[in-house]
């Protein structure tokens, strides 16, 4: 104990010692004159709440649209009653957790960040696990075909979702662009994957496995990919 | 800061000479480097100038700025090493570390903590040299409490060693 103040006392001395060279005023002159130049009045951002419905607004309105321009709810009706909570409710909560992630990520200083998108992550790979589970192997003629279209209709939902996030993203993407974009994509590819989940009857695990669940590994790497590059850009054009 | 949102210069300026001081001291005791402290001291100037739209009034402003400030240290910490990739050879040699003073027999702060884990170091510098509180080192960080006072604790216990070793040392010289 002794040992510990004695030792907890040096510390605090030596950094009370410590002189730190100070900051010349010329270069204080100009980076206020650099700040003062660009001066002008900005909006705060809206609470998260309204960006948390917005996120949520686009996610649904997507889901809805997919209705309208595909007949019918085929996969909805081919799924089990067990096979529909497995799936649906994984789905609802990774998509609650990364948008709060998202909201998050847009205001700096804000905790659980990347624990909330991690989370999000975790409980994707769970999902993945569920199908394996709950699903089963089928024999289909043309596996090939049928998860290349149902891929590219995943896709065909999970890009305009991405770029109506990224208009509502913009502005908040500060501090970590690689995170938010990786965090967007996922959220956009689970649009994608919840409008294949409700339209396609085709029940063969590899099928779901390869051209549905991938819709949201490809659109976070694209997402991640895509704000680092643009992003860095951004900054060092500054 | 909500009258710098409002483009108010007179706050601007106050703002700026506030807390310039405390940002280029968090610069400088983890670099050890006057001059990159402040090349970074004015681009993390320009970063929150920035995204000053990102701060909701009412909030507290130190943890939202240092969040800003401890980003733009990783992307320079980045840039560098890329930097120094390229290069293959260094002509000039690194400058000297920042003065300390000699009224102290212990070794300078930055020398001290620079063996310490880039995690540690931060949340030393944000608490002892920056006199951040817990709350809002956790903030600032986007980690929890726990967090915060688990990494101080360990870099305290190192430090502690090496500061027994330092003395251990000097007894055995004489």
């Amino acid at each position: 104990m002794n040992r510990r103040e004695v030792t907890q006392g040096e510390l605090d001395r030596l950094i009370d010692a410590q002189e730190l060279p100070q900051l010349r005023a010329d270069r204080l002159k100009q980076i206020e004159s650099a700040v003062i130049a660009d001066l002008r009045p900005v909006r705060p951002m809206a609470s998260d709440g309204v960006y948390v419905g917005a996120l949520a607004g686009i996610f649904i309105a997507i889901c809805i649209v997919s209705c309208y321009l595909i007949a019918g709810r085929d996969g909805w009706e081919a799924l089990s009653n067990l096979q529909r909570p497995v799936v649906f409710i994984p789905l609802l909560a990774i998509a609650s957790l990364l948008a709060f992630s998202l909201v998050r990520q847009m205001r700096p200083a804000a905790k659980y960040v990347r624990t909330t998108a991690l989370f999000g992550a975790g409980v994707f790979i769970l999902l993945i696990a569920s199908v394996v589970l709950i699903f089963h192997p089928m024999q289909e003629t043309a596996f090939a075909h049928d998860s290349l279209v149902c891929f590219r209709a995943g896709m065909m939902f999970a890009i305009p979702t991405a770029i109506l996030f990224g208009i509502v993203l913009w502005r908040g993407a500060a501090l970590s662009p690689a995170l938010t974009g990786a965090t967007a994509g996922g959220l956009a590819g689970l649009a994608g994957l919840t409008v294949l989940e409700i339209h396609c009857p085709n029940m063969n695990v590899y099928h779901i496995v390869v051209a549905h669940l991938s819709v949201v590994v490809v659109c976070a790497l694209a997402g991640f990919i895509f704000s680092s590059v643009t992003f860095s850009r951004r900054w060092s054009n500054h | 800061m909500v009258r710098y949102q409002q483009a108010d210069a007179r706050a601007t300026t106050m703002l700026i000479e506030q807390l310039s001081p405390q940002l280029y001291r968090f610069f400088a005791a983890q670099l050890g480097n006057a001059d990159n402290a402040q090349d970074m001291l004015q681009d993390a100037w320009l970063r929150i100038h920035r995204v000053r739209h990102t701060y909701r009034p009412g909030e507290p402003v130190l943890p939202w700025v240092y969040a800003i400030a401890r980003r733009v240290r990783v992307d320079n910490y980045r840039k560098r090493r890329r930097i120094a990739m390229r290069e293959l050879v260094v002509e000039t040699l690194p400058e000297p570390a920042v003065p300390t003073s000699e009224a102290t027999d212990l070794p300078p702060f930055d020398k001290l903590i620079a063996d310490l884990p880039a995690s540690q170091r931060e949340v030393l510098t944000l608490l002892k040299v920056n006199g951040l509180s817990l709350e809002e080192v956790a903030c600032a960080t986007s980690s929890s409490v726990g967090s915060v006072k688990q990494k101080a604790h360990r870099a305290y216990e190192r430090l502690r060693s090496v500061l027994q070793l330092s003395r251990a040392g000097k007894g055995t010289e004489v």
